[in-house]
């Protein structure tokens, strides 16, 4: 295999002769080093027969339903025309295919279809309301109130507006996970522009009560969007019920394709953004740049099939994730559930094992897919944030892992990750000796640790 | 009705040529007293005038009445250059710029198709305007650099109140004209 490599590598220099010698030699080079370092780390392939772990982490992405992808294949090779071409067939019948995909988003959350702007995904939605919103209403207004439990891209957008000299207020939340409205009510000023609360935690999985905040938004004449990621497709959403204003929405968590998203801009009243992508003006001059059919008409086909399918999800998910939450914890002492009990999405659960490192019991179970926090904050070594606001104490926070269940998980998944989970953690519990002084009655908050 | 046409196409045709302020004593409208004294300049009247009888105005008039009907307005062009014209009630904000020179390109003609005659309104008289129906809300969103008190030049009617008002024409509009071409007024 690596002799073909290398042999294949010589042959595309040769053919690359045409251009300067400098540029050979170092494509030469850098080919060289890359084969000597790919001897040095192994990559580890599965075995013969070792089946690949099960998945539960829907919050960090969910895998395409075939339907969709149905929906999609005519789009990337038969009928590939640019949307915005005006003159031609192919132009017209992409964008009637995109006007639809229009209408099945909007359906899905209860709101006009003149009123969707496709995007890249929910980080760009969220960057757009924020940075959209305050910018446009700077002159007045300079105020934005936001919460310690969001997003990363929201949280980010929201620093990046402090340092253009906007005025940021971070709600601390309740034990549970969600805010307190009267809280909220206080923290509004005259001079606040945007208020930025998510839908349902991707973290914790707790649902915020977002049609108390978006009424007491609009008697206040203040803009309300909601990240609504996590929630769309999952729970009932409505836009004009719940007043809200901007809403962010993400093609690859309701079984859609990765790489699209949506935002929802009201129109009565209007709400007006400065955009972040300048160019030819295309969805409303809010978002330049082709709209892309395929992955448009993907997330269509996604959020009818979602708004079809939501009741009997929402159903079968919540009993698969009161299986897994009563067998672990009748199994096990000391395991904490971060968030709500009631005011939730069953779908996703965060656990915390007490007096074991989260870390190593995801290695433990490195038959089903997992995580420990979000995605995003897996490559940085915090404990999560979010945690860290509901109050959870640091050695919990080290010890959480989030359980995600959807639309493809069955029962026996659950079944093999209870069990495999409980057997774990007994294991890791049984070598730790901070159980040990538990079990002999020492109180583990009376200690005070050396440094080395 | 077909009198009416010829007057109005003999008028706006001379104008179109002539250049020059049509004399209201020599139209057969005014001296007859039917002349609504709807004013649109040079070019088409606004389609949703009830009579079609157009484009009479008096360069100078010095009669009482008219002197309330005077509404004085600013615009501010691109190169912050202050213009002081001086109006009268009814005039559409678009085609008294194009009748002083002012560079507010009007694409589609006042039929609410384009964003090119987006102007900044200043704050004291932006709340004296009507609210924009929903059609020019969705013109006003293409417009690049759209800020609180903007709105489409086509759509403003100058009422009395709006004495004193300053319009400043934004530095772009949704047609590429880096290369400094500036469009004919239609």
């Amino acid at each position: 295999m690596n002799m073909m490599n290398r042999t294949l590598s010589r042959k595309l220099l040769r053919s690359m002769c045409g251009i300067s010698n400098p540029r050979l030699s170092f494509a030469q080079s850098a080919v060289n080093t890359v084969q000597g370092q790919k001897e040095l780390i192994k990559s580890r392939e599965l075995e013969k027969d070792e089946l690949r772990p099960l998945y539960m982490d829907f919050q960090a992405t969910t895998p395409m339903d075939p339907r969709v992808l149905d929906a999609m294949l005519p789009f990337q090779v038969n009928y590939y025309g640019n949307p915005h071409s005006r003159t031609h067939a192919y132009g017209w019948e992409s964008e009637s295919a995109v006007e639809k995909a229009r209408k099945q988003v909007a359906d899905l959350i209860g709101a006009d279809p003149r009123e969707i702007v496709f995007t890249s995904g929910a980080t760009e939605s969220n960057n757009m309301s924020i940075k959209g919103v305050a910018r446009f209403y700077k002159a007045k207004k300079n105020h934005i109130i936001t919460t310690q439990t969001e997003h990363k891209c929201v949280l980010d957008s929201c620093r990046i507006m402090e340092a253009e000299g906007f005025d940021v207020t971070y709600l601390p939340v309740k034990n549970n996970g969600l805010i307190d409205l009267k809280q909220l009510e206080e923290t509004i000023r005259p001079d606040t522009s945007l208020v930025s609360i998510m839908t349902v935690n991707n973290e914790i999985g707790v649902k915020q009560p977002i049609k108390e905040i978006g009424h007491l938004c609009r008697s206040k004449n203040v803009f309300f969007h909601t990240d609504a990621a996590q929630a769309v497709g999952k729970i009932p959403v409505n836009v004009n019920d719940w007043k809200v204003d901007l809403m962010s929405i993400s093609g690859h968590k309701i079984y859609g394709p990765k790489g699209v998203g949506a935002l929802y801009v009201k129109r009565r009243p209007r709400v007006r953004i400065e955009p972040l992508l300048n160019g030819g003006g295309q969805e409303r001059g809010l978002r330049s740049g082709t709209v892309p059919t395929p992955l448009a008409v993907g997330f269509g086909a996604a959020c009818e099939i979602a708004q079809q399918e939501l009741e009997y999800d929402y159903k079968r998910v919540t009993v698969l994730a009161n299986r897994l939450v009563q067998k672990i914890m009748s199994e096990i002492p000391d395991v904490v559930m971060n968030g709500d009990p009631d005011q939730r999405y069953p779908g996703c659960i965060n656990l915390s094992f007490a007096y074991v490192e989260g870390e190593s019991l995801l290695m433990a179970l490195k038959d089903v897919a997992l995580s420990s926090g979000s995605a995003c904050t897996s490559a940085s070594l915090e404990p999560s944030y979010v945690l860290r606001a509901i109050g959870a104490d640091e050695d919990l926070a080290h010890s959480s892992i989030r359980f995600g269940i959807g639309r493809f998980t069955t029962e026996e998944e659950v079944d093999f990750t209870v069990e495999k989970c409980i057997q774990q953690v007994k294991r890791l519990r049984e070598m730790s000796p901070l159980w040990e002084m538990v079990q002999e009655g020492i109180d583990i908050k009376s200690i005070k640790w050396t440094q080395h | 009705m077909a009198a009416s046409t010829a007057v109005r196409a003999a008028v706006s045709f001379t104008q179109k040529f002539v250049r020059v302020s049509p004399d209201c004593s020599a139209c057969p409208l005014y001296r007859l007293n039917l002349c609504t004294g709807a004013t649109d300049g040079f070019t088409a009247p606004n389609r949703h005038l009830r009579t079609s009888i157009g484009v009479c105005q008096s360069a100078d008039s010095s009669s009482p009445e008219e002197d309330e009907r005077v509404v004085n307005v600013v615009y501010i062009d691109r190169s912050g250059q202050r213009i002081p014209v001086q109006a009268r009630v009814g005039e559409n904000v678009l085609y008294l710029a194009h009748k002083h020179g002012i560079e507010l390109e009007g694409a589609c003609e006042a039929s609410l198709a384009c964003s090119t005659c987006h102007v900044y309104v200043s704050s004291e008289h932006y709340e004296k305007l009507p609210e924009p129906e929903e059609r020019e809300d969705d013109m006003l969103d293409m417009a690049p650099m759209l800020q609180e008190n903007s709105r489409l030049g086509c759509q403003i009617i100058l009422t009395p109140e709006l004495d004193g008002m300053e319009l400043t024409l934004p530095k772009v509009t949704r047609n590429f004209y880096v290369d400094g071409h500036v469009p004919k007024p239609h």
